[in-house]
């Protein structure tokens, strides 16, 4: 970006087709910004509003009026919160090591052209996503022969490996010039010893752009721990949420099935107030990770 | 590049033979759970953990609520039990995996809305017929003849039915407090009655929705074809088979063959056009609206009458009973199986039957500690602190005479009961055919089918959103491709022959 | 011959094929292993019985798919809302990624490229929630809009057809800082130079965009596009099932494999034909990139995504 910004500014005359340009791009971007920003800021006003304001008047930028109720009832239970807090930390940072270290060294591996099975194994993992298993056969696997059932690695492993991060990790591979490489070998360095002092510095923004990838994947990631985890001390945060939203909807079903009442429904505005909690300290990531991955790559294909 | 690629297929192929050779050797040891009851005494020298699966989220405070009644349960039978939870989340995707897995447990919640049926035939869950008698007798003796048919697939029990009496009443639950002092009149009877109803409604307090309708289904179809006194083949709503109990030998019908139908699309789209109901009720999820007075009235039981009565008693809430010919709804609405791969099902069973025999053992299970999680007041049940304690969700649970009403439930509630009670016959009207289950298992893809297109067409269609000609008849088209005439023949044969042996 | 080479190659390279070995037993215990269950596709599954114990059942799974031409109408829905969603998606990333790319304004940049990535922390379900309370007929804020501006209201639940426009237009809101970051580093991957003899001859921005940046990005978008092409079968079913849910209204458009397989499942728990269909899901994106990847290698062969 730094040396797009420098053509920029001292390039750029103001002519008549850069004039127009710039009101349509300013025109769009303020236009999408606002379609991406008001929903939130409807989200947030939303979780500060009475229930019974949102149940007749809906959802409005600016709140109707102001009270604390909704985020009172999330965190009457406080250890509850912090406890999926703790769960989801904890799977998003060991994941994202994890993850990015053993990608990061598969990336480098598959990107090496005197390695002859690199378009293989490129393929193997790329398969995986045309064939798989399907909700049923995985769950089944996982927990009768994995025995992953309410371990954490069930939240852990599956979301280690994506042949989309791959690819681009590849990409930032192959931007080192190979010559560096070759040059560590005839000083005698081993390939291990190469990956981690000489590629690995070298890939900050591969690693921060993948690292985010990887981390927004874990925090977002309700659906294994829908499957695979059951005691409540486990649930990461989102799932913990995506449960509270879907308790009034299953309730309601269940009683028009069976015979009983439905009492003590959860509400719109706890509703918005627990996605608020969730979304909660993630969002800072993106402008702190923000600087630097806008390094250029570009993202091959499956072979190399 | 071809040849290539046909090694990489042929390891592929290579892996996923190697998968299933490791993954069969595994599954060789999985059913060797218990079968076949041994006669005798329940043996309860050893201590056992029994663990159960309940549909519900696991309460705050459900640890002391253990705690307390496994004190109780180890004292009586050395044994502890312990709950897991499906969440609301996840019990949908969650519950036929259960089963599959292999996973160790002994018991679970089941349900004929959880397709214990289905579930039954597929060999889900423990062969009940030695078990049942021997080691819960209590249970086993109070159950009518009726709910025990209800049980049995395939000639076997595999689940034991709520002992719980619930009824097919159905109808409008509706608020009287914004109709005060206009000149309506107050009668709730028929259909008839209450088009005028909502038409006060609309008149009088307009920012009110009249009738609330909710994705999950719109339910004035089956209204109206129980107020003319037809029965569900299924026994339960949610189904397109109809027929009609007062014939001899009944014909299984479904809507576009019933004559009346048309005069039922008429009256949805007058009430459609009416705005008496929402036009996009079919996304509509908020099904509390009556609950927080953003409509007037729903259709449904008197258990969510309860409800909204207790929630608010100073609406003046009432409820009319539109079916005419009430039945007990069927006892396997709620339902309690062993899993096949429990190791002690004779203890499970016996539990089982002190939880539904024993008063003390009722309340703790159900309601957990009396003065912290509940009181009895007046021989009804407060419950008490909800936000930490929540009743036991094994709503099958439900012994009467054990089950106490809930605190502020409407007075009327027992009256119209016991007037059910004095209706209902066995081998009579309705109530003779709650025994007939269907069996699904010979037109499977068909009766799926069928489902997904009643869905897809008659849905949009009863609440008067498509063509009440045209829309009935792609309708017809869609259910006879879906193979709707098989699904009814094949049921009209188990009907005959359920029949013959009444 | 082959296994000198591969022994040759092992000898040569040994700390490299221990560096990949870890991740390709991940994935061939977590996504290999648990594929041999498809097998399940074929069998009339019974609980006690398990998946290599119960019988089998030929076809018999995935008869129910297309019994009543089912199969064939979701199996087009889902492609088409590929299709759509390519095109939005993909289309608005690019779009935003040159204009953030083209602009000057620093800070703006930034800001922008922050709080474009907000609705991706947006959970379906309370899109779901939102979308109703824009297009709901008595209370939504559309008809609100339209009856201020003394217009009819529009019922649009009664027009299915303009359910996939909506949905993709969502999705392609909800993913548009996310997606657009790729795009961004293509473009910053442009050789300068390019730019200054442009502006030496004399070309207006449109036409460096159409002649520069557009071509420089190819490679990028095609591989893009080629694995989103991929899973051309598939379909978000969270997304479907919070914004369009039970309502049978819509399903003639908007019911993909994944909604109509779970709804069947609710009304059977027949475990077999799940596995039918996501084994007809796998086979079919399978030969769908085969023939694609081929074609592109035909026209282009650096493109080709293997």
């Amino acid at each position: 970006m730094s040396n797009m910004a420098t053509i920029n500014s001292n390039k750029i005359k103001l002519t008549k087709s850069r004039i127009v340009f710039n009101i349509i791009s300013y025109l769009l971007l303020i236009a999408l910004s606002l379609a991406c920003l008001l929903p939130f800021i409807m989200l947030i006003s939303g979780s500060f509003t009475s229930e019974q304001v949102i149940r007749f008047e809906g959802y409005s930028i600016l709140p109707k009026d102001f009270t604390l109720e909704a985020y009172e009832v999330v965190f009457q239970n406080p250890e509850q919160i912090f406890r999926a807090y703790g769960v989801s930390i904890f799977v998003a940072v060991v994941g994202t090591i994890l993850g990015l270290f053993f990608l990061t060294m598969t990336a480098y591996v598959i990107s090496r052209k005197d390695f002859k099975y690199r378009n293989v194994i490129s393929f193997y993992f790329y398969f995986t996503t045309l064939f798989n298993g399907g909700m049923v056969c995985t769950y089944i696997f996982y927990i009768q022969y994995l025995h992953l059932k309410d371990n954490l690695l069930a939240l852990i492993l599956p979301l280690m490996m994506n042949v989309f991060y791959l690819l681009i990790m590849r990409s930032f591979v192959t931007s080192i010039p190979p010559a560096l490489i070759e040059s560590a070998k005839i000083d005698g360095a081993g390939e291990f010893r190469i990956f981690l002092q000489i590629i690995l510095p070298l890939l900050k923004s591969g690693l921060a752009t993948i690292g985010l990838f990887l981390t927004l994947g874990y925090w977002n990631d309700w659906y294994n721990a829908m499957l695979y985890i059951n005691s409540e001390e486990k649930y990461p945060l989102q799932y913990m949420l995506y449960n509270m939203l879907q308790k009034q909807e299953a309730m309601a079903q269940i009683a028009s099935q069976a015979g009983m009442s439905v009492e003590n429904l959860p509400t719109n505005a706890l509703k918005l107030a627990m996605a608020v909690v969730a979304t909660g300290p993630i969002i800072l990531l993106y402008p702190f990770v923000q600087k630097y991955f806008v390094k250029g790559i570009t993202i091959g294909s499956v072979k190399g | 590049m071809k040849k290539r690629f046909a090694k990489i297929a042929a390891l592929l192929c290579a892996l996923t033979m190697a998968a299933s050779v490791v993954t069969s050797c595994g599954s060789k040891d999985d059913n060797s759970g218990t079968s076949g009851a041994k006669t005798g005494e329940l043996d309860t020298s050893k201590e056992v953990e029994l663990s159960i699966y309940v549909i519900g989220d696991r309460p705050a405070k459900q640890d002391e609520v253990e705690e307390n009644y496994n004190k109780l349960f180890k004292e009586k039978l050395n044994c502890t039990v312990k709950t897991n939870y499906l969440s609301w989340a996840e019990y949908r995707n969650k519950y036929p995996l259960l089963f599959s897995s292999g996973e160790k447990f002994d018991m679970a919640y089941a349900a004929s809305w959880l397709n214990f049926y289905s579930l039954a035939q597929k060999g889900a869950f423990m062969n009940l017929d030695e078990l049942w008698p021997t080691y819960a007798p209590k249970n086993f003796a109070q159950q009518s003849e009726t709910a025990k048919e209800q049980a049995t697939v395939d000639g076997h029990y595999y689940g034991i039915p709520s002992l719980y009496k619930t009824y097919s009443a159905y109808g409008p639950i509706y608020r009287t407090d914004i109709l005060e002092g206009t000149d309506w009149d107050g009668k709730m009877e028929n259909l008839e009655d209450y088009e005028t109803y909502l038409s006060y409604v609309k008149k009088e307090a307009p920012e009110m929705q009249p009738l609330s309708i909710v994705q999950e289904g719109a339910e004035i179809d089956e209204l109206f074809m129980q107020e003319r006194g037809l029965y569900p083949v299924k026994g339960a709503l949610g189904d397109f088979l109809w027929l009609d109990p007062t014939e001899s030998n009944p014909k299984i019908f479904t809507y576009y063959d019933y004559e009346e139908t048309p005069e039922f699309l008429e009256l949805v789209n007058r009430w459609n056009e009416a705005g008496y109901f929402s036009k996009s009720a079919l996304s509509n999820t908020d099904t509390t609206e009556v609950e927080n007075g953003k409509a007037a009235s729903r259709i449904k039981n008197m258990g969510t009458y309860e409800g909204a009565h207790i929630q608010h008693p100073d609406w003046g809430f009432k409820f009319a009973n539109f079916v005419s010919d009430v039945s007990y709804s069927s006892f396997m609405q709620d339902a309690f199986v062993i899993s096949n791969t429990s190791e002690n099902p004779e203890r499970a069973l016996a539990w089982y039957d002190l939880i539904t025999s024993d008063e003390e053992a009722f309340r703790t299970w159900n309601y957990g500690i009396e003065g912290k999680s509940y009181q009895i007041v007046d021989g009804q049940v407060e419950k008490l602190n909800l936000e930490e304690y929540e009743e036991n969700p094994l709503w099958t649970a439900r012994t009467p005479g054990l089950f106490l009403r809930v605190f502020g439930s409407p007075a009327d509630i027992p009256e119209m009961e016991a007037s059910y009670d004095e209706h209902i016959k066995e081998d009579q009207g309705c109530q003779k055919f709650r025994a007939f289950n269907i069996d699904t298992s010979k037109v499977e893809t068909e009766y799926a089918a069928c489902i997904n297109v009643h869905q897809q067409y008659w849905w949009p269609l009863e609440l008067g959103y498509t063509d009440p000609v045209e829309g009935l008849k792609e309708y017809q088209q869609k259910m006879e491709a879906a193979g709707v005439d098989k699904v009814i023949e094949e049921f009209q044969r188990q009907l005959d022959e359920y029949l013959k042996n009444k | 011959m082959k296994k000198q080479g591969f022994l040759h190659e092992f000898k040569k390279n040994r700390t490299l094929f221990f560096m990949v070995l870890p991740m390709m037993i991940l994935v061939l215990v977590l996504s290999y292993l648990p594929m041999s269950g498809l097998v399940l596709a074929f069998k009339n599954y019974r609980f006690d019985l398990g998946v290599f114990g119960s019988d089998w059942n030929g076809l018999e799974n995935f008869r129910y798919l297309f019994v009543s031409g089912t199969g064939w109408n979701i199996t087009k829905n889902t492609i088409v809302y590929n299709l759509i969603n390519l095109v939005t998606s993909q289309g608005l990333a690019i779009l935003v990624a040159i204009v953030i790319s083209e602009l000057s304004g620093k800070v703006f940049k930034r800001i922008t490229q922050s709080v474009i990535f907000l609705p991706y922390f947006i959970s379906w379900v309370i899109v779901g929630t939102f979308i109703f309370n824009i297009f709901n007929y008595e209370t939504g804020v559309m008809n609100n809009v339209l009856k201020t501006f003394g217009m009819d209201p529009v019922n649009v639940y009664s027009i299915p057809g303009v359910w996939p426009w909506i949905i993709c237009i969502f999705n392609a809101w909800k993913w548009v800082g996310y997606n657009s970051i790729i795009y961004i580093a293509a473009i910053t991957n442009i050789d300068t130079e390019c730019y200054e003899a442009c502006d030496i001859d004399g070309a207006n921005i449109f036409q460096k965009i159409w002649y520069i940046t557009l071509p420089s990005m190819k490679p990028t978008i095609i591989t893009m596009v080629l694995l989103q092409i991929g899973r051309i079968l598939r379909g978000d079913f969270e997304m479907f099932y919070q914004i369009v849910g039970n309502n049978g209204q819509l399903f003639d458009k908007t019911d993909v494999i994944d909604t109509y397989v779970f709804r069947s499942l609710l009304t059977n728990s027949n475990l077999g034909m799940t596995a039918a269909a996501t084994l007809y899901q796998s086979v079919l994106c399978f030969i769908i990139i085969m023939v694609v990847n081929h074609i592109v290698k035909k026209v282009e062969a650096d493109y080709a995504l293997f």
